[in-house]
């Protein structure tokens, strides 16, 4: 018994380490697509300066905070610093954030199953779920975006390839 | 049996549905500790006479201590807090609320008011915020069909911030659902039509979206099969008691289904016409199922199918191939709409160009179609639908469910 407890808990760590990152990972790339993406851009064009959303998982789990400072400006604040949130998106539990985040399920399914909580307007949420959508498809390879979003979308080789390359470059150097 | 992986379930409410079943109110309450209920019903309501039968049912067990019959169309905070006022003014311990959602939302913040002895409702709004049972709420739903009676959301219009508050908690639920075909007998033929049909979405919907489970799937398949067999029969006969007694079970056994795995673009385009064009919502419902249904076909097909059977019975399900079933399933649901047609002399829509406005001039102009679009994408139940709606895919549904044709399959992007 005590061996698989120590499996468990293992892993648990391990799922909270790869939450933490693939949050780092995706907060930055919203921050990139929002300069390099069309219709991430008209997304966020459409929020309030100062609006600020927060993905994260319940009870005290690891989080992303990002915030529309003015129009074009968007910032990762990583875990946040006391902003005050307009809309908070939460994961019931730590399991099921690492299902959304490893790609074995989409945020629609994860919603569906009502593991998704929206505390927020609704429209805004929706919002935030199809920049996620878009953001996935820049990351991921095609393979598995797939089973991330509900449609993998038609783009032209150029919002895909140039499109890619930039939200790549951009999440990892921070520019 | 389709497993999604992880589902849960709820439904906490006491249903009593009988031809007497109002008669059951006083002793129902008494068993929850109260015995000065308050009636909050709307002005329709009164005018029909059902509050009337309510109070008959009460007294003299146990008489209504107040009567507040003035909610407007859409529920709204200053009619919270007067209600509210009012009830502690009259002493009393529990709640009936009498009429269609509207009214079971603003019963719903009433009991938040009360109960918590709450200065202001909007201390209240958002999900999960209550935290403890509140008073006794007695839901006598008037149509056959939104199942507000078995939902555990309300909303409620605040003018002063231009907003609509949402309230999401268990504790909203009622205690008791009423109901009773006397509250539904005097309901006219479109309205019968279109409130059924907005319970036949919900049933539908909740079968064939992604929040489907066994349980909702069960109470789905159920409500579906008495829609078919008795809306149409009671649309041609309105006094049919056993007929409007199966329908009101009905729409009870859809709401609880889609209260547990909720809605898809049916109610997201539907909810976007309402909003934009103030079109009723169950006109809206009849109009864009079989479209919801088409559009989604290539991913929830076979859900769609299984439905030909509780839709148009054992022998049409049996002599259809497997791969077929899911278009017959809505080329019957034009049928059905067609029959609804023909029985209320056109009154009931089967395309947005035939919707008209009370004084008879188009009520969904085909230029408003994109703001329509535009707005079902900021709607919740769009995530619940099996496959995405951007903008475009938005209009093409309304553009085709405008003019009355069915999707031209080519244009639904599958890939
Ligand atoms: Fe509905």
């Amino acid at each position: 018994m005590g061996h698989f407890r120590g499996v468990s808990s293992g892993s648990r760590v391990m799922q909270r380490r790869y939450i933490a990152f693939m949050l780092w990972f995706v907060g930055r790339a919203i921050v990139a697509a929002s300069k390099a993406d069309k219709d991430v851009k008209q997304e966020f064009e459409a929020f309030p300066d100062g609006f600020t959303f927060s993905l994260g998982s319940l009870p005290s789990g690891p989080r992303m905070v990002i915030q529309k400072k003015a129009p074009g400006k968007v910032r990762y604040l990583g875990q946040g610093k006391g902003e005050a949130i307009d809309l908070n998106l939460t994961i019931k539990h730590l399991q099921a954030f690492f299902m959304i985040l490893s790609f074995q399920e989409s945020t629609a399914t994860a919603n569906a199953r009502a593991r998704l909580f929206v505390d927020g307007g609704v429209p805004e949420a929706c919002a935030v779920v199809r920049v996620m959508d878009i953001v996935q498809v820049y990351l991921l390879p095609k393979v598995i975006a797939k089973l991330a979003v509900k449609r993998y979308p038609v783009w032209s080789w150029r919002r895909h390839i140039l499109g890619r390359s930039v939200v790549y470059l951009r999440t990892v150097t921070g520019i | 049996m389709h497993n999604p992986g992880y589902y849960d379930f709820f439904c906490g409410v006491k249903t009593v549905a009988s031809h007497q079943a109002l008669a059951c109110i006083p002793n129902l309450l008494r068993e929850l500790g109260a015995s000065k209920p308050m009636i909050i019903a709307d002005k329709g309501v009164v005018a029909a006479g059902l509050v009337a039968i309510v109070e008959e049912a009460l007294s003299p067990a146990m008489p209504a201590m107040a009567v507040e019959d003035d909610v407007p169309v859409d529920s709204d905070v200053t009619t919270v807090h007067r209600i509210a006022k009012a009830y502690h003014g009259k002493g009393c311990d529990a709640l009936i609320a009498v009429g269609g959602g509207s009214v079971m939302d603003t019963a719903k913040g009433v009991n938040i008011m009360v109960s918590e002895e709450a200065e202001n409702l909007l201390d209240f709004s958002g999900t999960g915020v209550l935290k403890r049972p509140l008073k006794p709420l007695v839901a006598v739903p008037t149509t056959a069909g939104t199942g507000s009676e078995v939902t555990l959301v309300a909303v409620i219009n605040d003018p002063s911030i231009n907003r609509k508050l949402l309230f999401s908690s268990p504790f909203l639920l009622p205690d008791i659902a009423i109901l009773d075909p006397r509250m539904t007998l005097t309901l006219p033929p479109h309205l019968t039509a279109a409130t059924g049909m907005d319970a036949m979405t919900h049933a539908i919907e909740a079968y064939t979206c992604l929040g489907k489970n066994p349980m909702s799937d069960a109470f789905a398949m159920e409500a579906i099969s008495l829609i078919s067999k008795h809306l149409l029969p009671v649309v041609n006969q309105p006094d049919d008691k056993e007929g409007r007694l199966a329908l009101a079970v009905a729409a009870n056994l859809a709401g609880i289904a889609f209260s547990n795995s909720m809605v898809g673009m049916v109610h997201t385009l539907g909810h976007s016409v309402g909003g934009v064009c103030h079109v009723p919502h169950g006109t809206c419902m009849s109009i864009l199922l079989p479209y919801g249904l088409e559009y989604n076909m290539h991913k929830s097909g076979p859900w769609t199918g299984e439905l030909l059977l509780p839709i148009a019975g054992e022998a049409i399900y049996a002599a259809t191939p497997r791969e077929l079933r899911a278009e017959k399933t809505v080329a019957w649901l034009r049928e059905f709409n067609e029959g609804l047609y023909k029985a209320t002399e056109g009154r009931h829509s089967r395309c947005f160009k035939e919707v008209t406005t009370r004084d008879g001039s188009p009520a969904v102009p085909r230029e408003a179609l994109g703001d329509i679009a535009k707005t079902a994408l900021g709607d919740g139940s769009i995530f619940y639908n099996p496959e995405e709606l951007d903008f475009e895919d938005a209009l093409m549904v309304m553009e085709a469910a405008w003019e009355g044709l069915p999707l031209d399959m080519d244009f639904v992007k599958t890939a």
